[in-house]
């Protein structure tokens, strides 16, 4: 009791930027208490995010997605395969999520962040679950060539939310997709035709009509820490590391549950939390929809 | 075919249908740039520096398609067990991403870019000024449009600034390549395929110092003088732009 009260005396002289950096738990507590976060948001509120279509012009699909400071890059590549003897007329779709050493201090060139992994598997599994792509869409020539989708994501700055940043950003890229034209040649190889032959009906291309790909349910998350009885929205990188409990809740449009992620953590959560967190997420979902289809519009102005 | 279920089958990006082999007409006098620049006209820059919230400095460069983004970090304490140093050290990385050339790349670390780099910084960095640490400056490149190094250095210099990094001077960084009996200045991807050498200079605007001069190809005297006084004068402008750039931060930040 007695080093308690020594340290809140202290915070009474200290500075407050060094009084957050020695004591950042009682820093966040005190802010808790009184319904903010440091960054002037209430609990339960995401920071500001913005979208931006086509961001890489050497790609088929881009989009570039900030929460906060948090920064995504992805960019799909459109690439032909076989397909596989088991399923002949689909396609398939390769995720990949990349931490370059730019993007937090704590990464360094030649040792992947562990978090790279793990966040990589976990969009892989919600994108394709998700049921947002029908793998037949993506079929060229019954059993004979099949897309291959590259998604590479960049993590440019890690501020927290990564996951939810990515995958804001990867269901962007895929709705900015554009899918090239092509027909089949003579040596059976899949090649690009060009918008003149097109016209002059001089090739016959194997995918007038699938240039765009169906989206059914477009999944979108939102991350929450639990710290005591406090719910807490969209974490910074800071918030991330001293409060360690987090709950990731991934809706689809119709706001069906997608996944539910709470892995492990000191807070033991009731389910009335993960209510809680599930209602947060539907709210989140409906701004992220709102922002997604912004972006899709100015696309389209310009 | 692929086998195993769970690896990645073998895919080719399709390429176009009727290869046209362009071959440049060097021989041309009114032959234009691709992107109808004039031979000793750059490119227009935009730069930004404060790119990455959570790195010390960073800055953001985008010449044409060529798109980088540099963070420094540091003055930090080194990972890599070394002797005591009375000087700061200098860590460079260079990498690409995936997606950053037209065909997909494996977006791996860039090992002679990433040498190149810290060779052109290392002149130009108090390095007495961080004695026993380390200061890391990693480059990632977005979009490769062409002549990536001299865009990557220039933006390098800048992060640095940003960081707060004593520094002689910054350091601007241009390229020519010689096409045929032409130069061109701050060639693009293309333009590079079918260059006959290049000249890349990396200077010290305002003190006039050259760190990195880089010849390839075959050059003739008068000609190598003539390009070095053209990247020469390309690169005070460049440094005149990059200057405004750090400039404008700090009147922005009064206002």
């Amino acid at each position: 009791m007695a080093a308690a009260n020594g340290s809140s005396d202290l915070s009474s002289e200290m500075e407050v930027d060094a009084f957050r950096r020695l004591f950042p738990l009682r820093y966040h507590e005190h802010h808790l208490l009184k319904s903010v976060r440091p960054d002037a948001r209430k609990l339960g509120s995401a920071r500001d995010t913005t979208l931006a279509l086509g961001a890489v012009a050497s790609a088929d699909g881009s989009a570039l997605a900030k929460i906060g400071s948090t920064t995504m890059l992805a960019a799909i590549k459109m690439e032909v395969m076989t397909p596989t003897v088991e399923c002949p007329d689909e396609g398939s779709i390769a995720i990949e999520f990349h931490m370059p050493p730019i993007c937090s201090p704590l990464v360094r060139p030649g040792r992947p962040a562990e978090a790279a992994f793990v966040i990589s598997k976990q969009l892989s599994d919600t994108i394709l679950s998700s049921g947002m792509i029908d793998l037949k869409e993506l079929c060229l020539v019954g059993g004979k060539a099949a897309w291959m989708a590259y998604l590479d994501i960049y993590c440019l700055d890690a501020d927290g939310a990564l996951f939810d940043t990515a995958l804001l950003s990867a269901v962007a890229a895929f709705s900015h997709l554009n899918i090239p034209v092509v027909s089949l040649n003579d040596d059976g190889r899949i090649v690009l035709v060009s918008e003149d032959t097109v016209r002059l009906k001089l090739e016959k291309p194997v995918n007038t009509e699938k240039r765009k790909l169906k989206l059914n349910a477009l999944p979108f998350s939102l991350t929450c820490i639990l710290h005591k009885n406090y719910i807490l929205a969209d974490p910074t990188a800071e918030e991330e590391s001293i409060m360690e409990t987090i709950v990731t809740v991934v809706l689809d449009s119709s706001y069906q549950l997608v996944s539910l992620n709470k892995p492990g953590g000191p807070v033991l959560s009731h389910t009335s939390v993960i209510q809680d967190c599930i209602a947060l997420a539907r709210r989140r979902a409906k701004e992220l929809q709102g922002v997604l289809n912004e972006a899709i519009s100015d696309m389209e102005v310009d | 075919m692929a086998g195993k279920s769970g690896s990645t089958p073998t895919t080719y990006s399709p390429s176009p249908a009727t290869r046209k082999k362009k071959r440049i007409p060097i021989a041309d006098a009114d032959w234009v740039r691709p992107d109808n620049r004039g031979f000793y006209q750059c490119r227009p820059a935009y730069l930004r520096t404060g790119a990455v919230s959570t790195a010390a400095g960073s800055a953001y460069a985008e010449f044409g398609n060529t798109k980088v983004i540099v963070s420094v970090f540091g003055p930090r304490e080194s990972k890599k067990a070394m002797m005591y140093s009375d000087t700061g050290r200098l860590n460079c990385n260079v990498s690409y991403t995936s997606f950053a050339t037209p065909n997909r790349g494996q977006g791996s670390d860039n090992k002679e870019l990433s040498s190149m780099l810290h060779r052109a910084l290392e002149g130009v960095i108090i390095l007495e000024s961080f004695p026993k640490t380390c200061v890391d400056v990693f480059a990632l490149v977005l979009e490769s449009g062409g002549s990536d190094l001299p865009v990557v250095i220039s933006c390098a210099s800048l992060a640095l600034a940003d960081a707060g990094i004593l520094l002689y001077d910054l350091v601007a960084s241009v390229s020519v390549s010689c096409i045929g009996k032409n130069f061109v200045i701050d060639p693009i991807s293309e333009e590079e395929s079918y260059q006959d050498g290049s000249l890349m200079i990396t200077c010290m605007p305002s003190r006039n110092e050259v760190t990195q001069l880089i010849v390839s190809g075959g050059w003739s005297t008068p000609k190598i003088n003539e390009a070095m006084e053209l990247c020469l004068g390309a690169c005070s402008k460049l440094g005149e732009v990059m200057r405004s750039c750090l400039k404008d931060v700090v009147t922005d930040l009064k206002e």
